[in-house]
């Protein structure tokens, strides 16, 4: 025995120093931590854990206790990431599109509808977020799915996507019903969600790989499309890993990992709404550039978005269609609308002899306590609303003209449609 | 199972480029060497606390191998457990809460293949993992007390395993059906628990997995060992957990 002694007291000892030092460790680590970047956001809990539990506290604390930091913090890798992935480059997107979908293996946009939603209720908890939803999207189209917030956009493409299951009615993507959840539909399909999240210890490129290769794609043909798809999405040539992507590349890397598999059906969920201006002119740039070679059907809050590159717009509100309309109906609609401030006495009145006139699109309550009425003839408007005051013997505090901001449009069209 | 062997190359590469990999192998490999150490040197130190003038004696048996091993297993069965449950919590539900499974899900992956690879990239690292302890565990303990039955040590490692894989599937069932990792770490205690429980039970500890413990103990003191039972009814438990959290989060929407 003691021939050994001094061996196993060194190895004791050198045990005991890995222990004490990753408790020294664990311990400065948490000074130096803000509770919120703590697991649990209790730094007296992984205090006692890391004194008290020998071992076990300090590797836990070290290997789970610590969460990120707030993602707005700045650092050298993410700001430089940041200016080289979102450099514009105008020029190459359609091609580098037309090059994903020109290789043989793309589907070419037919007749038939890619989409078809009929009477698609979905509850969750008591809470009916789709109510009877109907529509159609023909394939080859880009359509645009406008709704606000709550209106059942995302739950719609989440079960078109094969995520969710209706609770009641029938959705059937490129003829096959999602309710299958057939993994081959799902080859078809390539889905982006509202905020996309990835292993954030990949690089973009590795990212693509394992998206091609859930595909079965391997190889040269792999290797040939991850190239392809970072050119598309203006990552090519940056090779740090995701965890210090900006949001916006990020959104880039989930445009590039749906069109992965060059799918016949491209769902977008708010793709351009982490993006900046170039950013967003970019995916705007690719989605037209994908016109007729797939099938794209993409929500977003931005009307100037769906106007730029949709050709049929549905919008959603409370679960149901409020409005199926072409893209050149939506520009007449926005063109000829204009809205009025009125503040009188008893707005009651004056809103009920406004409904009827038929230059009237919408009569809402606004801020200030009087009147909005959105109106499709100004001139009309400007003579009969003083005129209509005066019949009704009210006195007129106010009448002003206001600017329709894109988002007024899109409010207006919903109550118009419920009108 | 489509996509299994991509989501399982992710799995692996996963598991080497965060912290999976230093949790559990940590764990079995400071149990590997601190048991034949702590072994050896206890009289010593005893020794020493007793000559303190407290006014006592303590007497331990010598070190032997044996003591040595039963030591490792003694560590295996509790803090290498232990410290599985709580890694694992989060094994599948992370993925859900950090929505990088709505990517991988949207994709041609079936969610038995999504379950499954996570299962078996995890049992791979335990067993090299567990392999690796135990053979310097043997290589230390001959250095420092001699040879042990190390055969039967390695016996009684794999019946670890067995162990090991039946709280992994527990875990891996627990995370389907919980969504917080610190819920479903407190379930899989309680399955700790309850194996502990019955473990305490001569027939339950010979006919269920609860048993595996002491078998693998039985193998290392040289006694007869009643390890069949126990290592099919584990075999089969945690085939029929992994099967249920396959079904589970089949039916699951994400």
């Amino acid at each position: 025995m003691g021939a050994v002694a001094p061996l196993a007291i060194a190895l004791l000892t050198m045990l005991v120093a890995v222990e004490l030092g990753l408790v020294v460790y664990a311990l400065v680590d948490l000074s130096r931590r803000p509770a919120t970047a703590v697991a649990g956001g209790s730094r007296l809990l992984w205090l006692l854990l890391c004194v008290f539990v020998q071992m076990i506290g300090p590797i836990l604390y070290l290997a789970v206790g610590r969460t990120r930091a707030a993602p707005h913090t700045s650092g050298l890798g993410a700001a430089g990431a940041h200016g080289r992935g979102d450099t514009p480059r105008n020029g190459r997107i359609a091609l580098a599109a037309a090059t994903l979908y020109g290789a043989g293996d793309a589907p070419e946009a037919g007749q038939g509808e890619a989409v078809e939603l009929a009477a698609v209720r979905k509850v969750f908890a008591g809470t009916v977020a789709l109510d009877g939803l109907s529509l159609s999207v023909p394939e080859g189209s880009v359509f645009g799915f406008l709704g606000p917030n709550g209106a059942g956009k995302t739950t719609t493409l989440r079960i078109l996507a094969g995520l969710a299951r209706p609770s009641a009615g029938t959705a059937r993507v490129l003829g096959s019903d999602v309710s299958d959840g057939s993994a081959e539909l799902r080859s078809l399909v390539g889905y982006l969600p509202d905020v996309p999240a990835f292993y954030k210890w990949m690089t973009g490129a590795e990212y693509l790989r394992f998206a091609g290769s859930l595909f079965s794609l391997s190889g040269p043909a792999l290797q040939q499309r991850v190239h392809e798809l970072l050119e598309l999405s203006g990552l090519a040539g940056v090779d740090i890993r995701i965890g210090g992507y900006s949001r916006g590349m990020k959104q880039r890397l989930g445009v590039a990992q749906a069109l992965v598999n060059a799918p016949r059906l491209l769902l977008l969920d708010e793709p351009t709404s982490a993006l900046d201006p170039i950013g967003r002119r970019d995916i705007l740039d690719m989605i037209s550039a994908l016109r007729g070679r797939t099938t794209v059907l993409f929500s977003t809050h931005i009307l100037a978005d769906v106007e730029r590159v949709c050709d049929s717009v549905a919008i959603i509100d409370h679960g149901r269609v409020a409005a199926l309309a072409g893209i050149d109906e939506l520009r007449r609609r926005r063109g000829a609308l204009h809205r009025l401030s009125v503040d009188v006495d008893d707005h009651e009145a004056l809103a009920r002899v406004l409904r009827e006139a038929p230059w009237v699109r919408g009569v809402e309550p606004d801020e200030s306590g009087g009147l909005l009425v959105s109106v499709d003839d100004l001139e009309a408007a400007q003579r009969e609303i003083p005129a209509a005051v005066a019949r009704l013997g009210l006195a007129l505090r106010r009448l002003e003209g206001d600017e329709l901001s894109l988002e007024d449009v899109f409010v207006s069209l919903i109550t118009g449609a419920d009108r | 199972m489509r996509g299994f062997g991509a989501f399982f190359t992710k799995e692996l590469r996963e598991t080497v480029h965060t912290w999976r990999i230093w949790v559990l192998p940590a764990f079995l490999l400071f149990s590997g060497l601190s048991s034949p150490v702590v072994t050896y040197l206890m009289p010593m130190m005893v020794d020493r606390l007793g000559g303190a003038g407290a006014g006592f004696t303590i007497q331990v048996a010598d070190p032997t191998a044996i003591a040595a091993y039963v030591e490792y297993l003694g560590n295996l069965g509790e803090l290498v457990m232990f410290a599985l449950v709580i890694a694992y919590g989060g094994i599948v539900n992370s993925e859900l809460r950090s929505g990088t499974a709505v990517l991988a899900l949207s994709k041609p992956l079936s969610r038995g293949a999504f379950v499954i690879a996570k299962w078996l990239s995890q049992l791979l690292v335990i067993v090299c993992s567990a392999f690796v302890a135990t053979g310097l565990c043997v290589a230390l303990t001959a250095v420092l007390l001699g040879a042990g039955p190390a055969t039967a040590l390695v016996a009684a490692t794999a019946l670890w395993i067995v162990y090991a894989a039946l709280l992994l599937s527990a875990m891996v069932l627990m995370s389907v059906i919980f969504s917080a990792p610190a819920a479903a770490a407190g379930a899989g205690i309680g399955v700790y628990a309850a194996l502990a429980v019955l473990a305490q039970f001569k027939i339950t500890s010979r006919g269920t997995p609860a048993g595996l413990m002491a078998a693998a103990l039985a193998l290392v003191n040289g006694e007869p060992s009643h390890w069949l039972l126990p290592l099919l009814t584990g075999l089969g438990l945690s085939a029929a957990c992994l099967a249920a959290a396959v079904w589970w989060f089949s039916r699951r929407e994400i």
